[in-house]
């Protein structure tokens, strides 16, 4: 089922028949037999959320889908498969999905916005028990809803070498008076070769206003010619390998196998990649930054005065993770939440627990185009020896290195190195090259740990209350500073 | 509380001596210079992330309940603490320590959280990722 999916019908907008209305396409419905089967309160409170929709759906503020909504809203998603894990990497927003195939069970005592799903291969079909949902998700735009008793099996069964049979057996016992089944092709979109981001919240913030545009970090546009300086090139070569310290696990094609779940040991880089002390309640940190020898960022001059506003209290609401904004690269590998990584056939696949992935082909293909810029980059990777070497380009430049705001642009251009040095840590190593900010490229390492612990869910801008408290710092150092002018 | 995870928790505090790490966001909201610690009730737990909410009700200073916010470290860290949504039920009495918003409003970030047993349990934010590991 490896590869890049999508419905071609209007169930994420009614799951039942449905002519047009506002903002939403006529359609024909998914339901198998008849009307969903609605206990009497329940109907009625389905009419009353398909009254309020344009607010009420979780959608419309750009909370998570859930399951089973996810899987044919009118977006692209990749599915990667390997012996112990199905992962699925959606355009929407950078929501994955992991289906343990591992025989593992659903965790006791936790919810989540997407459910917890345990798959088994039946024959040649995918069977999948979701479970743990919260009681915040909805069906479609038309206000169908559940609880959080909602259960479901997913059947995912090919058709053929491009369709998958999808269905779902919806149980509810609060809310419907028996199982009901929904039922759908999807098509695999074979001139696709990569999915993008439709990072929902981000594009909403930056068009009402609430995301304002850095013009000396954000892509300007195809005008922009950046070029990264050829002198550049020679400062990290020659790479030295790390050490190993111990056998490490292989494929069974000999590559290294860096498959798990591992936590970075950044060292406190999210709160600056240099050495430094605690402060208040920003955490010390060792020092991540192995070239330039001394360990501190070869800031340009107004990057240097720019970063040292952006300690301020009132600069605390223009960093992107404070929005709930995907980290970006590197930043997504020292933010201090655990990683998972796939290597399903031609892919290394990195799914961060903070709502984000990255998808990075070894097929030896180029980058996109330079014009077309994302918040994860485009990266492609290779091996030498037993290095995994990824570069990553088309940067958009919005993000921050870390919540003290050190600084990229749109010219970034990233080396990473992975190398296992044992069973269980692998050595983490970027490069990062950007004209714009630095005088020179400059070079962090630290070790990825492998845990135990699965991955959980960050479901961050659903329920982040500290955006608005910074919002508030913000606008009163705006009013002061008003005032005194 | 089962007796079991309480175990865990209480041997996670042990070795959690970091003051509660938190990040640049948490240091502009709160203020260093006001430290704060207060008995409450529990009326409700947000168990959410990035970070999670405690609310509390407390004696005020002319005898009438006064409603406390504490902000503490995501429900991801709380979970792998061994923290459950039912260890803080509404109506459980506990002491609440950490530091008062800037702008003086009754918000507070948490450092650690005391149980009427003596219990306590850390309650800050990254300890997962701490510098000195």
């Amino acid at each position: 089922m490896q590869g890049i999916w999508q419905v071609r019908n209007r169930a994420s907008y009614d799951l039942e028949d449905h002519v047009a209305r506002h903002e939403m396409p006529a359609g024909r419905g998914v339901v198998q037999g008849g009307p969903i089967p609605y206990q009497e309160w329940a109907a009625a409170k389905k009419l009353e959320n398909a009254k309020s929709r344009l607010t009420a759906d979780p959608l419309a503020n750009c909370y998570l889908p859930g399951v089973p909504r996810i899987m044919y809203m009118e977006f692209p998603f990749q599915i990667f498969q390997t012996p112990d894990h199905i992962g699925i990497t959606f355009e929407w927003s950078q929501v994955h999905r992991t289906i343990y195939t591992n025989g593992t069970t659903h965790p006791d005592g936790i919810d989540f916005w997407m459910g917890d799903s345990r798959g088994r291969w039946e024959g040649d079909t995918l069977v999948v028990d979701v479970r743990n949902h919260n009681d915040r998700t909805w069906f479609d735009m038309a206000g169908n809803f559940h609880s959080e008793a909602l259960h479901l099996v997913e059947r995912y069964t090919m058709r053929d070498a491009d369709t998958i049979d999808y269905e779902v057996t919806i149980e509810d016992p609060k809310v419907f008076t028996r199982t009901w089944t929904i039922k759908m092709p999807l098509h695999r979109q074979r001139e696709a070769d990569r999915i993008f981001e439709y990072q929902c919240q981000a594009e909403a913030e930056e068009a009402n206003g609430a995301f304002e545009p850095e013009p000396r970090t954000w892509y300007p546009g195809p005008l922009a010619k950046v070029t990264i300086p050829a002198e550049w090139k020679d400062v990290q070569t020659p790479w030295q390998a790390p050490a190993r310290k111990g056998e490490i696990r292989r494929m069974a094609d000999g590559k290294p196998d860096l498959q798990g779940y591992y936590m970075p040991d950044g060292g406190g880089a999210n709160y600056g990649l240099g050495k430094h002390e605690q402060d208040f309640l920003t955490p010390a940190g060792r020092g991540v930054i192995v070239d330039p020898p001394d360990g501190v960022l070869p800031m340009q001059e107004w990057a240097k005065k720019e970063a040292e506003s952006r300690k301020l209290p009132e600069r605390g609401y223009d960093d992107p993770t404070a929005h709930c904004f995907v980290a970006g690269v590197p930043r997504s590998m020292y933010v201090p939440s655990p990683l998972q990584i796939m290597q399903p056939p031609g892919y290394l696949v990195i799914l961060h627990e903070r709502m984000s992935w990255r998808t990075i082909p070894l097929d030896g293909r180029p980058h996109l185009p330079d014009h077309l810029r994302l918040w994860q980059g485009d990266s492609v990777g290779r091996w030498e020896g037993d290095t995994l070497v990824v570069e990553t380009t088309n940067l958009n430049g919005k993000t921050w290195l870390n919540e003290v705001g050190e600084i990229v642009s749109h010219a970034e251009r990233v080396v990473e190195r992975f190398t296992p040095i044992d069973p269980d840590t692998i050595h983490y190593e970027a490069t990062v090259s950007d004209p714009l900010v630095y005088t020179r490229p400059w070079t962090i390492a630290f070790p990825l740990n492998r845990q135990k612990d699965e991955l959980l869910e960050v479901a961050c801008h659903e329920d982040n209350q500290d955006l608005q408290h910074l919002k508030d710092i913000r606008d009163e150092a705006r009013a002061k500073a008003r005032g005194q002018s | 509380m089962n007796a079991f995870r309480l175990g865990i928790l209480v041997a996670i505090i042990a070795w959690a001596v970091l003051p509660a790490g938190a990040h640049h966001s948490f240091s502009a909201e709160y203020d260093a210079n006001k430290p704060l610690k207060l008995k409450g009730k529990v009326t409700e737990m947000r168990w959410a992330n990035p970070h999670a909410w405690i609310y509390i009700e407390v004696a005020g200073k002319n005898g009438k309940p006064e409603k406390w916010a504490w902000e503490t470290g995501g429900a991801n860290a709380l979970y792998r603490r061994g923290w459950r949504k039912e260890d803080l039920v509404a109506g459980t009495v506990l002491v609440i320590d950490g530091f008062q918003a800037r702008n003086g409003s009754n918000t507070a970030n948490a450092t650690s959280i005391t149980f009427e047993n003596g219990k306590r349990l850390f309650a800050g934010s990254s300890s997962q990722n701490s510098a000195t590991k």
